[in-house]
């Protein structure tokens, strides 16, 4: 907006009724408030986004160090081993995303329906919260002590059952831990939804003739699916980038694109490496990206009716 | 509010909508009305008696309306007609079949929840076919009753619309519409009015009497809105404390309550002191018949409406008018007398107009029987 | 089974107990809470299992039972130290965190109503996007000082982000990893406190807008920020994945540089950590409930 204009916002803004005039007004001045805020998120998240879209495509000339454009490091990171990381991730999270999204949902179904527990809520719910959000490394050795090669649990299994061959340091240990933070992930994402189920629609559904099965067929079912698959979808973004867990179970010996990344960068023997952990990054990136438009797709058509 | 008839009723629900609305579907007028009958329902929540020896008679096609304060165990009486509440003692039939026992889904009634009770998921006409959808009725004959029941509300053009592009009024003229697509034996309304705008609500409550009229299914309304129990129903059931005090037509219960609680729940009621005679009570320094069985002789109050009190500018009078409150054809004056009794009289506007706050006036009952309560059972 | 696994199973059932799901309220529907206690019973024991096990670990020793390892914990190597320096850019990110998106959310609330899409699409970015793609970015930025800058003032401020002793760098990216938790708390409790009406009769009682901020938005706010600060000092202290990219020591990353020569004690350290945000979490909750009782506006 020109500075000429603020004359005349302000002059339409007296003649409109007051109700209007906060919105009307809020021209200019409003506006630059929101700079820092802005800025902040250019300087710090889309600049740095930027700088890998542009830098994953320079590579170093292993004889004359020079630095030039080149599709060299996307071509790498779509074949081979760098490639087998990537459906590695993509395998562990989509594993991970569902089972999670099934049994959180089964945990908020259980914690809402139980209506003396509020304690019982209450401590659900905070105990998500940390769970979900602090996780990481602490988890990765409460699980290494519990079942990993010298946790409690392995000992007791070996020991009196003589049971074995589970071991924690492989993708199907990574799930388990992974569901240690995914489950209450998605019980704190999707319990507003599940409280949002009004008793009045599966009261009229009953009185209309219908089962429990029809009930959530039609009505439940329906109206839970967007925030589900919402929720799934977080879940699945949030298993995707995990590395803390990884690199303290497993260091770098599983085929996953973030220890990839790390590894890439801690490298010192290719020369280009850093790039390649750029393109790397930027692959995961696409990724996320190509998923979230698979997600926008799938929510329009399941939540029509809610636009 | 008073159970007179409400002034200048709008008519037309919105500007260039026909008040003229289509006949009800056939089979629906057809069906053979089905009385209920609550048979001694009790009803406990840990220490608290929401149904008390609750029995009640509705006959097969009639409108009746269950009336009393929240907590009273109105709707939980309405929940065990539906099924939702197993009594802990007690029958409920459906003519001779007893439903005690028959869960929610087969006992073919239709509900009208307070409010947000459309599936959201569904349009408006889906949400009408439900019922015959889960009863696995084919797709031609779904969107043919939805029509059909739709045009009964008056919303044939909103078929294809979602539930939150309504209004709350036409959110429950769907949800009736769903009700009754099933052509449900008996009719339960759970405050179905309560959520809506003043205006929207009188329209509602009519519509729902035509349509009920029209149909003869029995139906039960659930409100705590006297002026509309009394002005729907045929009759009015008042429930207090998980029981009922009186079943009456709403003349009979407006002109002869039962109780001092019904008198003073349904319409305003004067209380005056006044002294039990042989025979008679006098207050307000005049005589008056006493309407049903006398008490025994001694201190009383009379229980007198607001419209039979007479208000005459008097400058020897001992009343004062505190307020006049001018609702069109009537004017409610509040009367202050002496030993700071204040009393309500509804005078015609016509000719009251010099009766401004202060000015003197002599109060006098009308000259017709008056209904006395004993001093001592004052509640 | 050993008495171990029987005093756990116990636990979890115990822990469980509440799910009662047969209420005097709602008593329709009998018989069909069974599959509430076995999701309760299996879930609970999937996650007590671990916590136990852990205490467990880290207690038991050849001569029986032993807190040794906790006791030590205060005077381990490094410690000190990592946990201050965690603490130290918690405190900071949480300030900065708020004195970015209070003013914004407020501003968005009141004066821009317009703009929330954008705020919030760009809030959730960090939600979706891998931190490991934004640490990568952001160590690309920061090569450009030895690169391009060197021997301006630029670069000498790049390398006084990077300072190991109190890496700044760190709270910048923590307070973008924050701003989704951050902005959805404080957007709820500007939603609920319908904050318009209030500042607008401040306004109309003629209070100024820093006044109105200070006396009348703060104070309503107060739940809401405490709980952005809570949920940002327990990201920033279990942050992993920036500080061993950008190769900086905080609490998380000393746990796993001790665990390969003291495995009892980076475990003891977890479990401890968890346990205390849990508690502290509770306690905030506690805390915004019994408020909540009091003052029920």
């Amino acid at each position: 907006m020109e500075p000429g204009d603020l004359r005349l916002s302000t002059a339409t803004a007296t003649a409109a009724p007051a109700s209007r005039r906060g919105r009307r007004r809020g021209g200019l001045l409003p506006a630059l408030g929101l700079l820092p805020f802005l800025l902040y998120v250019a300087v710090f998240l889309l600049l740095p986004v930027g700088v890998l879209a542009v830098e994953a495509f320079r590579a170093v000339d292993p004889v004359t160090f020079e630095e030039s454009w080149s599709t060299a490091n996307i071509g790498t990171v779509t074949g081979g081993a760098y490639a087998r990381s990537y459906v590695g991730s993509l395998q562990l999270s989509a594993i991970t995303a569902v089972l999670g999204a099934v049994l959180g949902l089964a945990l908020a179904f259980a914690v809402v329906g139980s209506r003396r527990g509020r304690r019982l809520r209450r401590l659900v719910l905070t105990a998500s919260g940390v769970l979900a959000n602090f996780g990481g490394i602490p988890l990765a050795f409460a699980f290494i002590a519990t079942i990993g090669n010298a946790g409690v649990v392995t000992a007791l299994l070996t020991d009196t059952l003589g049971l074995g061959g589970f071991s924690l340091y492989s993708m199907a240990g990574l799930v388990v831990v992974y569901l240690y933070f995914l489950i209450p992930l998605m019980v704190l994402t999707i319990i507003p939804a599940v409280e949002a189920l009004r008793p009045q629609w599966r009261e009229a559904s009953d009185v209309l003739g219908a089962g429990g099965w029809q009930y959530w067929r039609y009505v439940g079912g329906p109206v839970l699916a967007p925030p589900v698959l919402g929720a799934t979808m977080l879940l699945f973004a949030s298993s995707f980038a995990a590395y803390a867990t990884a690199r303290a179970l497993v260091g770098s010996s599983l085929p996953l694109v973030t220890l990839q990344i790390a590894d890439s960068l801690s490298s010192n023997v290719i020369v280009g490496a850093e790039n390649l952990g750029k393109a790397l990054a930027l692959g995961m990136v696409v990724l996320v990206g190509l998923v979230m438009v698979f997600y926008t797709w799938v929510q329009r058509r399941t939540s029509r009716w809610l636009s | 509010m008073t159970a007179a008839p409400e002034p200048g009723t709008v008519t037309a629900e919105m500007p260039g909508r026909a008040p003229a609305r289509a006949a009800a579907p056939a089979d629906l007028r057809e069906q053979p009305p089905v009385g209920v009958r609550l048979e001694g329902l009790t009803r406990r929540y840990g220490g608290v008696l929401a149904l008390d020896g609750f029995d009640l008679d509705i006959a097969g096609g009639e409108f009746l309306a269950l009336l009393g304060p929240s907590g009273c165990g109105k709707t939980t009486a309405l929940r065990a007609i539906a099924g939702f509440e197993v009594p802990d003692a007690g029958r409920v039939w459906f003519d001779r079949r007893d439903v005690t026992a028959v869960p929610p889904s087969r006992r073919d009634v239709g509900m009208v929840f307070q409010a947000y009770s459309l599936f959201p998921n569904m349009t408006v006409a889906e949400n009408v076919a439900y019922g015959l959808r889960v009863r696995r009725r084919d797709k031609a004959e779904r969107a043919g009753r939805a029509a059909e029941l739709l045009e009964l509300v008056g919303l044939a053009d909103r078929g294809q619309r979602y539930p939150h592009q309504l209004s709350g009024g036409q959110q429950q003229r769907v949800a009736l519409a769903r009700a009754l697509a099933v052509a449900p034996q008996v009719l339960l309304l759970d405050e179905p009015l309560s959520a809506l705008d003043a205006q929207v609500r009188l329209q509602l409550r009519d519509e729902i009497r035509r349509i009920q009229l029209e149909l003869g299914i029995t139906t039960v309304f659930v409100t705590h809105d006297q002026a509309e129990a009394l002005s729907v129903a045929d009759r009015v059931g008042v429930m207090r404390a998980g029981r009922l005090e009186q079943v009456a037509s709403p003349d009979d219960l407006y002109e002869r309550p039962a109780t001092a609680f019904v008198a003073g729940f349904v319409g305003t009621m004067n209380r005056i002191p006044a002294v039990l005679g042989d025979g008679d009570v006098e207050f307000l320094g005049v005589r008056r018949e006493v309407l049903g069985a006398a008490p025994a002789a001694g201190p009383a109050f009379a229980l007198v409406r607001p419209e039979s009190l007479e208000v005459e500018a008097d400058p020897r009078g001992a009343g004062r008018v505190v307020t006049r409150t001018f609702s069109g054809a009537v004017t409610r004056l509040t009367v202050a007398l002496p030993d700071g009794v204040e009393v309500q009289a509804d005078v015609p506007s016509a000719g009251s107009q010099g009766l401004t706050p202060g000015t003197a006036v002599t109060v006098t009952p009308a000259e017709r029987p008056a209904l006395v309560e004993p001093a001592e059972v004052t509640p | 089974m050993s008495a171990t696994t029987t005093g756990l199973s116990t636990a979890a059932v115990a822990g469980a107990a509440g799910v009662e799901p047969e209420t005097p309220a709602r008593p329709a529907r009998r018989g069909r809470g069974w599959w509430r206690w076995a999701v309760a019973a299996v879930l609970g024991l999937y996650f007590l299992v671990p916590l136990a096990a852990s205490v467990w670990f880290t207690v038991r020793s050849r001569d029986g039972v032993s807190a040794d390892v906790y006791a030590g914990i205060p005077t381990a190597e490094g410690f000190a130290e990592n946990f201050g320096r965690s603490l130290a850019l918690g405190a900071l990110t949480v300030l900065l965190s708020l004195l970015l998106m209070v003013p914004t959310v407020v501003l968005v609330e009141l004066r821009l109503p317009r703009l929330r899409p954008l705020v919030e699409l760009l809030t959730l970015v960090p939600l979706l996007l891998p931190p490991i793609a934004l640490v990568v970015g952001v160590r690309s930025v920061l090569a450009w000082a030895p690169e391009y800058f060197f021997g301006t003032p630029l670069a000498e401020a790049f390398f006084a982000l990077q300072e190991p002793a109190l890496p700044w760098i760190l709270v910048l990216v923590y307070v973008v990893l924050a701003l989704p938790f951050v902005y959805r708390a404080l957007d709820a409790g500007v939603r609920g406190a319908q904050l318009r009406t209030l500042t607008e009769a401040a306004r109309v009682l003629g209070a100024s807008w820093p006044r109105v901020m200070l006396t009348v938005v703060l104070p309503v706010l107060r739940t809401s920020v405490l709980n952005a600060a809570f949920l940002t000092l327990a990201l920033v202290l279990g942050e992993f994945t920036v500080a061993n990219i950008l190769g900086f020591e905080t609490f998380p990353t000393w746990i796993v540089r001790i665990s390969g020569s003291q495995p009892r004690l980076s475990v003891a350290v977890s479990v401890l950590s968890l346990l205390l945000t849990w508690a502290l979490l509770l306690l905030i909750s506690a805390l915004d409930r019994r408020r909540r009782e009091e003052d029920p506006a």
